[in-house]
């Protein structure tokens, strides 16, 4: 909310500059997100008046080109101007050689059509004021003085405090609010506006009939009627003061309006009087499928939750929103009646989303507006439409209020204060605090009573007093402790010792870590989902159509990953990340988070480099890492499990690992060409998911020493070869070894697989046979060799290659 | 002792093994000795041809020839070797310059060394960590915290929604709730994780991001306490120079509310382009559990009193290594990421 800081001055006598004031703000909880010069771009231009035209110079885009005199009351130029509406005798902004406006720009004598004109006559668009539409230089009041600098004399010599208010504080919605914590802070005085209202004529209760249908949404409801109005542009002070705000002229009657929400923060509507069926409003919650036209021309469908502004035939407003094109005030309005209302904050904050209209009303009263000083608004705009429009004012207000509220008191234990903040402001530093903020106390023993007035509905609960005490005391009286110690055990949770694990296991491998977001394309989501997989979690209000779903696939954001680093040039590329995967559950939240280490390698196996191949990552670098992460984990007894459950994998490139307990506890592959090529990916990704749920099941096998053998190893190398047509796997060659080895094979390790041209597999195994209370033998170690290669051939029919 | 034939022998190896200039001429002595065809091999094997008085005698000095030999050239090849070595890498001209061969070097997420750094200074003032799930309830993520429904107060966190009661949580706060409603005080827990906010990625927004929560309750717990604590915080991590402040605030969840900013370490207060010329880094939002939120889990507001923190662990990192595009966290560039191994 922008706050001219010369409008708080007229309501607090302030020693501080702009920028200080704003800082005493932030620091009490006033947010001043910038101090900005309101015209600072403008400097020299004058009021100035056109004493004569001279002679007519031809004409120029449809204008006459008139040479003028111009006088500043001391000085005299000659300057020629093309605007409609120059016209001897009067005063405008007049920039002489050497003034600067806005984008700096200089003005020097230029020579048009042969004839020096020393400066210009300036239109509000060229001085930076407004945005409108050329209609002519920008015309004075007659009595402005001559000479004067503009920037002054229209009151923008001034600073604009960007103030963002929190949501508890709509008292500060408002430059009285904002003076009035400055005037707490400082322990200045402030200054109410004074509000010098005229009644006259017939009473205001003879002319408007006010019924309330929905008690609940509208707590009260007032309304004045001001006749003999005449509707025209505001004066240059209300314009400037508008725009200095952000908001945009309109005409007397609306402009009033405007201001006394910016002044007092309360938001009033006028209507046209004489639109009103029978002057009579009743406020009732709309009709279901009752369609209305706001003032900005849009037409809405209302429902019976939200409440409008009515007379006996029609809405004319919704309530605390927005007002009605049909009973807008125009330039043939001669009548107003003016309301100042309090409404619910929740329905007018429904009303307004629903309907999708964010108002300076709505933004107030969703936040609580002040239901006391609505009267004061209304006067106080009423005072100043009927001296802007020489309007009358009828007598009275007509009020209804159906229930009054009762007053808000609260006890405030000094000890409580000293209980929450470790330290506690003497008494009487208490009271006069919050008598700075407009909070009555008495003396209640050795503690408080506090008196809550209407402006501060958020103040419900001893401990708001507190922070308002410690808030204008200053934060810095805090006192620096630490808690008084406690001993207990510190323990973090097994999810977590777990991923740190996994990092320093896949770091320590040289993969570099990634962290991606959680969101999941939902064309990309198609090819990655199983078939029968649970379904994905479905965002209400994505930001984008591509990210509105939560991650369905653990290899999502490492493909990311490597899209991007391909793309960018760096073709070589392994990464993991510990991450998420969302799915409906039945459960609380409604879903289920398993947790994952993702992998995905792409390129060179080795930084490219005078020692090392150029060998590419292959399916088994990917399985290894996979391997190496539930080693880390200690997930034990390895083995190649059954079919994947995971989509996205090439079918003749996807394995997976289980451990001792069955489970698959990961899934390796290369991953489809499809799923890579929907990521922006034309290189082979080979890639690993660990399932950190089934790693965190697994049995976990205590650390326990084992004595180191005392006696010598023997060592036997094996070679297998199997015809082209024998379909075993290694696992199952090398389990059956496993098992005819017996005890006395301590280490077996596939060391050499190769193909002859034929077709024929031969793999070699080495395998280490030791005992620990003996030295072996040659013949005892030949015997095993023997059984291992009989049972061989017996289960396989595979042949010991040297033999 | 000895025996001619076999003396003469040992003596021909003597002088074989002196005059064998290199390893390669070492192994052919050897193979001629003591090869399998070897010239002791052969004798010792065909002591069975000599006559039976004969047989010690040749036996003991083959064998003893054969230690000897042994023991020559275990003594001399090591050194030829080592000499061979030495004229090899003359002759090669090693060039010490060339790379080394590295083992391939990883990398942690900038992230998760922030992340780490923030939970063991927190471990070590007796904080241990909770988490939560990252699909919330409404109850959990507003109601619980003093957020009701229809309250401006949602305005501050644009929230995405899965239906009509649950959602992306938009802080780690609702872990606050689910802690303290399974157990009793005194509490210090921190709660790092993701949090989700509808806010279009740019270079200070995303919608994914990094908080840690800190929560002590206890039976007399003060905000000059937490107020100790961050800034024993902010010297672990800035710096033991650091300085914070306490500005008011507004979180509907604790009463009264603090920003805290860290004296910017950059300028040291006088301003700069870090801290915008302000001389202060905003890093934290804290205050004091309000009562509510303590009767919402079922503590007596007059028995205990608490404050909690919550801070965004990529603007710490962001101030901490000088990043100025919260996007860089989430592309996982290899050129970025690498720049913190």
């Amino acid at each position: 909310m922008k706050i001219p800081y010369k409008w708080l001055q007229e309501f607090v006598d302030l020693r501080l500059s702009p920028a200080e004031a704003a800082d005493r703000l932030t620091n009490a909880g006033i947010e001043v997100a910038a101090v900005t010069p309101l015209a600072p771009d403008v400097r020299g231009v004058v009021v100035g008046e056109i004493e004569a035209i001279e002679r007519e110079l031809g004409e120029s885009h449809g204008h006459r080109l008139l040479l003028c005199r111009v006088s500043t009351g001391s000085q005299k130029f000659s300057v020629i101007c093309g605007a409609p509406n120059t016209k001897v005798g009067v005063r405008a902004a007049f920039a002489p050689p050497g003034a600067v406006l806005p984008g700096q720009r200089r003005v020097e004598t230029a020579t048009i059509r042969g004839v020096p004109s020393q400066g210009m006559l300036c239109s509000e668009r060229e001085l930076g004021f407004g945005p409108e539409p050329e209609d002519g230089i920008l015309v004075l009041d007659g009595d402005a003085p001559l000479g004067r600098d503009l920037v002054a004399h229209l009151g923008l010599d001034d600073h604009v405090l960007e103030v963002e208010v929190t949501p508890n504080r709509p008292d500060c919605l408002s430059v009285l609010g904002v003076a009035r914590e400055l005037a707490a802070l400082t322990g200045a005085r402030l200054r109410a506006p004074k509000i010098v209202l005229k009644e006259a004529g017939p009473p205001a209760r003879t002319l408007v009939r006010v019924r309330i249908e929905a008690p609940d949404l509208c707590h009260r409801f007032t309304a004045r009627a001001i006749t003999g109005v005449t509707v025209g542009p505001s004066p240059a002070w209300l314009q400037a003061r508008l725009r200095a705000v952000g908001l945009r002229p309109i005409s007397n009657v609306v402009d009033v309006t405007n201001y006394v929400l910016w002044e007092l923060g309360h938001p009033l509507h006028a209507f046209d009087y004489d639109t009103v069926t029978d002057a009579t409003i009743v406020v009732r919650r709309a009709r279901a499928g009752e369609s209305f036209t706001t003032l900005d021309g849009q037409a809405h469908a209302l429902d019976d939750s939200m409440l409008v502004i009515a007379d006996p035939r029609r809405a004319i407003g919704i309530a605390g929103v927005m007002g009605g094109a049909n009973t807008e005030v125009t330039d043939r309005t001669t009548r107003v009646l003016l309301e100042s209302a309090w409404f619910s904050p929740v329905s007018i904050r429904r009303t307004a989303r629903t309907l999708g209209l964010k108002t300076d009303a709505a933004y107030r009263f969703e936040r609580g507006a002040d239901i006391e000083a609505l009267v004061d608004a209304s006067a106080r705009a009423a005072a100043l439409i009927a001296e802007l429009t020489r309007g009358v004012v009828a007598r009275g207000l007509v009020d209804a209020y159906p229930r009054r509220r009762p007053p808000r008191r609260i006890s405030l234990r000094m000890a409580r204060v000293e209980r929450v903040l470790g330290v506690v402001p003497p008494r009487a530093k208490a009271r006069a605090i919050l008598a700075g903020l407009g909070l009555p106390t008495r003396q209640k023993g050795r503690d408080l009573e506090v008196d809550v007035p209407s402006f501060r509905r958020d103040l419900a609960l001893e401990d708001d007093l507190v922070e308002e005490l410690i808030r204008v005391w200053g934060y810095d009286k805090l006192p620096s402790t630490l808690p008084a110690s406690v001993v207990d055990v510190v323990r973090h949770p097994a999810t977590l010792v777990q991923a740190q694990t996994v990092r320093r296991a896949l770091v320590g491998a040289g993969l570099a870590e990634a962290i991606a977001h959680a969101f999941s394309d939902p064309a990309r989501a198609a090819l990655l989902r199983a078939p029968g997989a649970p379904e994905p979690l479905r965002l209400l209000n994505p930001l984008s159509q591509d990210a509105s779903l939560l991650r369905i696939h653990p290899l999502e954001g490492v493909l990311a990953a490597v899209a991007v680093n391909v793309r960018r040039q760096q073709p070589d590329v392994g990464v993991f990340e510990i991450c998420k995967t969302y799915e409906a559950d039945t459960g609380e939240t409604g879903a289920r988070e398993p947790r994952w280490v993702a992998i995905a390698l792409t390129g060179a196996r080795a930084e490219h480099a005078w020692h090392t191949t150029d060998a590419r990552v292959d399916v088994y670098d990917a399985k290894g890492l996979g391997e190496h992460v539930l080693d880390a984990l200690g997930v034990s007894g390895l083995r190649p499990g059954g079919v994947g459950r995971l989509a996205g994998f090439e079918a003749d490139c996807h394995g997976t690992l289980v451990g001792e307990a069955g489970t698959i506890a990961a899934e390796f592959g290369e991953v489809a060409a499809a799923v890579r090529e929907a990521f922006g990916i034309d290189t082979p990704v080979l890639a690993a998911a660990v399932s950190l749920d089934v790693a965190a099941a697994a049995p976990q096998v205590p650390l326990r020493y084992r004595a180191l053998p005392r006696f010598p190893a023997v060592q036997r190398d094996l070679a297998f070869v199997l015809g082209a047509d024998q379909p075993w796997t290694a696992a199952e060659i090398e389990a059956k070894l496993a098992e005819a080895a017996g005890p006395l094979l301590r280490r077996v390790t596939l060391f050499d697989v190769f193909r002859f041209p034929d077709g024929r597999r031969s793999l070699a195994w080495r395998l280490t046979f030791q005992a620990e209370d003996r030295t072996l033998t040659d013949d005892e170690v030949n015997r095993v060799q023997e059984r291992i290669t009989e049972a061989l051939r017996g289960t396989f029919g595979v042949t010991l290659r040297s033999a | 002792m000895g025996h001619p034939r076999v003396d003469a022998i040992a003596q021909e190896a003597r002088e074989a093994v002196a005059a064998a200039q290199s390893s390669a001429e070492l192994e052919q002595v050897r193979v001629r000795f003591l090869g399998r065809q070897g010239v002791l091999t052969q004798l010792l094997r065909s002591l069975g041809t000599l006559a039976p008085e004969e047989r010690p005698r040749v036996g003991a000095a083959a064998n003893a020839a054969k230690r000897e030999l042994e023991a020559l050239l275990d003594a001399r090849l090591p050194r030829a070797l080592e000499a061979e070595r030495r004229a090899s890498r003359a002759r090669e001209r090693l060039d010490l310059t060339l790379p080394g061969r590295r083992p391939p070097r990883g990398a942690l997420h900038p992230l998760t060394r922030v992340h780490d750094e923030i939970v063991a200074i927190f471990a070590g003032l007796g904080f241990s960590v909770v988490e939560g799930p990252e699909v919330e309830t409404d109850y959990f993520n507003f109601e619980a915290l003093n957020i009701p429904r229809d309250h401006p107060a949602r305005d501050m966190q644009d929230t995405f929604y899965l239906s009509e009661s649950t959602l992306l949580r938009t802080h780690t706060s609702p872990v606050q709730i689910r802690a303290m409603r399974t157990r009793k005080p005194p509490v210090r827990i921190i709660v790092p994780g993701k949090v989700f906010r509808r806010d279009v990625a740019d270079m200070s927004h995303s919608p994914m991001f990094h908080q840690v929560e800190g929560l002590a309750v206890d039976r007399a717990i003060t905000m000059g306490d937490l107020k100790g604590t961050l800034e024993l915080f902010a010297r672990q991590m800035f710096g033991p120079a650091s300085r914070i402040r306490f500005r008011p605030s507004f979180f509907p969840f604790t009463e009264p509310s603090a920003e805290v900013d860290v004296l910017c370490f950059v300028c040291d207060g006088a301003g700069c382009r870090l801290c915008k010329q302000g001389g202060w880094l905003e890093i934290l939002g804290s205050g004091m559990v309000h009562p509510r939120v303590l009767k919402n889990v079922g503590y007596d507001p007059e028995q205990v009193t608490g404050w909690a923190f919550g801070m965004g662990i990529e603007r710490i990192a962001m101030l901490k290594y000088g990043i100025d595009d919260l996007r860089l966290f989430f592309d996982n560039d290899l050129r970025f990421l690498r720049q913190f191994a």
